[in-house]
């Protein structure tokens, strides 16, 4: 079969929900309920419109999940970073035990988990509060950004590191001048993992948050879907949808080069 | 500055890598580690920079004990094989990270680095990454560093083995002017006998973790103290004839010459080799490697033969030289 063929039908494949999003959020609700009849009002923005001006406005969902999705990708690398580093340090046996582990850890459907997250919660004061999301995000996340950053740490050539012991490097000063540069394309993957989790987590932020303008995004948007079983308002959550896309297209966009060298290093010998 | 290994060793699991090793090392001096691959050569030299923790003995820099300091803590400049220049930062970045933490002055720093790549010839480079340097000039980027360091010893793993023949022997000089004039001690490792030679004051060989031998490559090539030694140092191979009576005489292919009689010999080959040639034999006593002079006409029946002096005895069992 034609090679462009094929590619092709993986775009729409890939892409054809996110076009059809954008399609629904731009239609009038005559349109979209009768998609044959030919109306004046094809074409329309209210959507938006209504989703920005409603009480709280739409953006504060966004900034809200912004806010917890950096403050739990900075505090998983945080703690996942030295974590990696150390993994590689310790004897074989003991690495080979906490590895495995970490993968038990990471193959965890972590729903289960959530009734206990939930006590801890009411025990702690935690409802309520945007920023304590960040940490059942960044210790949900944790085994999987150690085991990515480990493999990097892993792939360094250890004579970089014996070098820069000679000429007197501390444990502190290696970091911030060799491995953190040199493993910056895994962390920017890891990163943006951590980050997608956070943004498109469901369960912990809907039993957490219950104040209206402290809810993320996953949460908003499932409250303008479901607002009446009667009339399910297509319009405004595609353009929910569509608004919540873009931070994340936007960041991959940007990071999009370290991204791709971090999750194909390793796999050819360099 | 004198360094000092007494008796040092180290254990992995069950397993000596190296064992029971004895050097000293004077001001200025060069003492090339030479040994097939696997012998323990890196270890040693990882044991003295600090890099290996040490399983048993001593090491001395100017009698005073840093068997256990730490690697941050002794002032070794060491060279890799792979260079281990930092692939993000530019030549001059690499030179001046250890004067950094090292708390150098910036001025000072500068005007350090600056003679330095005059020192090495890359004054021209400064600015570029390693990976737009030649295999060559990074290996100058590594000595310059090591050479910033000021340490109190230098320790050289195989820093050449990466580069080309031609290239080996232009900076083999270059090597000398740099380190050895430093007065300073030097340990040079290698696995390329000529480079040992061509550059080391005494050569100590390594052989499965232990040292079997220290001398200047002269005594080594004239009195190898084991038929392992005799047989790694020198090229073309020394000539093992067949063991008698639980001894081994052993012959250097350039003892050897044609005689009225002798051993009968059958030529099987022939290598021209420009200033020599090398010629293969088959003899009652195996095979034999005879070099001569290009000029020497060979003839038809081939009798070898040499002198009695040139004889190099040693047991059969345990490779030990014997009077």
């Amino acid at each position: 079969m034609n090679r462009r063929f094929l590619i092709a039908v993986l775009l729409l494949w890939s892409l054809g929900p996110l076009m059809w999003q954008i399609y629904t959020s731009l239609s009038s609700d005559q349109a979209l309920t009768q998609p044959f009849a030919l109306a004046d009002h094809r074409w329309t923005l209210v959507h938006y419109r209504n989703v920005l001006t409603s009480n709280p406005p739409f953006w504060r969902y966004l900034l809200n999940s912004l806010i917890v999705g950096i403050s739990s990708t900075f505090l998983c690398l945080l703690l996942a970073l030295p974590a990696a580093y150390a993994l590689n340090r310790i004897s074989t046996r003991l690495a080979i035990f906490s590895r495995l582990a970490l993968v038990g850890a990471a193959l965890f459907p972590y729903v289960l988990l959530f009734l206990g997250l939930l006590e801890l919660a009411r025990t702690f004061n935690l409802g309520n509060q945007l920023l304590a999301l960040s940490l059942p995000y960044a210790a949900l996340s944790q085994p999987l950004a150690i085991l990515l950053l480990n493999s990097a740490f892993h792939d360094l050539p250890p004579e970089l590191e014996d070098a820069a012991k000679l000429e007197g490097l501390s444990l502190f000063q290696r970091f911030r001048w060799i491995l953190i540069p040199l493993i910056s394309p895994a962390t920017a993957s890891t990163a943006i993992l951590v980050f997608l989790f956070s943004w498109n987590e469901y369960p912990i932020a809907l039993t957490w948050i219950s104040d209206s303008s402290k809810l993320t995004l996953p949460v908003a948007m499932a409250r303008i879907a479901g607002s009446s079983i009667y009339s399910v308002p297509y319009g405004a959550y595609a353009a929910a949808t569509v608004l919540g896309s873009i931070p994340l297209v936007l960041l991959v966009l940007i990071f999009q080069k370290p991204i791709v060298s971090g999750l194909t290093s390793g796999a050819v010998k360099g | 500055m004198t360094l000092q290994i007494q008796d040092l060793g180290r254990c992995v699991g069950q397993n000596w890598i190296v064992r029971h090793v004895n050097l000293q090392v004077d001001d200025g001096e060069c003492v090339a580690l030479v040994g097939p691959s696997g012998c323990g050569k890196s270890t040693t030299l990882r044991l003295i920079a600090g890099l290996d923790d040490v399983s048993e003995g001593e090491i001395l820099f100017d009698q005073i004990n840093v068997t256990h300091a730490k690697a941050t803590q002794r002032a070794v400049g060491m060279v890799f094989q792979s260079y281990a220049l930092l692939p993000h930062l530019s030549v001059f970045d690499n030179l001046e990270l250890g004067l950094r933490v090292r708390g150098v002055r910036p001025s000072d720093r500068q005007q350090r680095i600056q003679d330095m790549l005059d020192l090495v010839q890359l004054q021209s480079r400064a600015d570029v990454l390693p990976a737009q340097l030649s295999g060559g000039q990074r290996q100058r980027v590594a000595l310059a560093r090591a050479l910033l360091r000021d340490p109190d010893v230098y320790l050289l793993d195989e820093p050449m083995s990466n580069l080309d023949a031609q290239l080996r022997e232009e900076l083999r000089p270059e090597l000398r002017r740099l380190v050895l004039n430093r007065q300073k001690p030097v340990i040079h490792v290698t696995h390329d006998q000529h480079e040992a030679m061509a550059i080391a004051d005494r050569i100590a060989v390594l052989h499965s973790g232990r040292i079997q031998q220290v001398a200047t490559p002269a005594e080594l090539y004239q009195h190898p103290e084991t038929l392992f030694i005799a047989k790694f140092i020198g090229r073309p191979q020394i000539n093992c004839l067949r063991p008698n009576n639980g001894v081994v005489c052993a012959i250097r292919p350039e003892s050897l010459f044609f005689a009225k009689e002798g051993l009968p010999c059958k030529l099987m080959s022939r290598e021209w080799l420009g200033s020599s040639q090398l010629l293969y034999l088959d003899s009652p006593q195996g095979p034999l490697r005879l070099s001569c002079s290009p000029s020497v006409d060979i003839p038809e029946v081939l009798h070898v033969s040499w002198s009695a002096s040139d004889e190099h005895h040693f047991d059969a069992s345990s490779g030990c030289r014997l009077p």
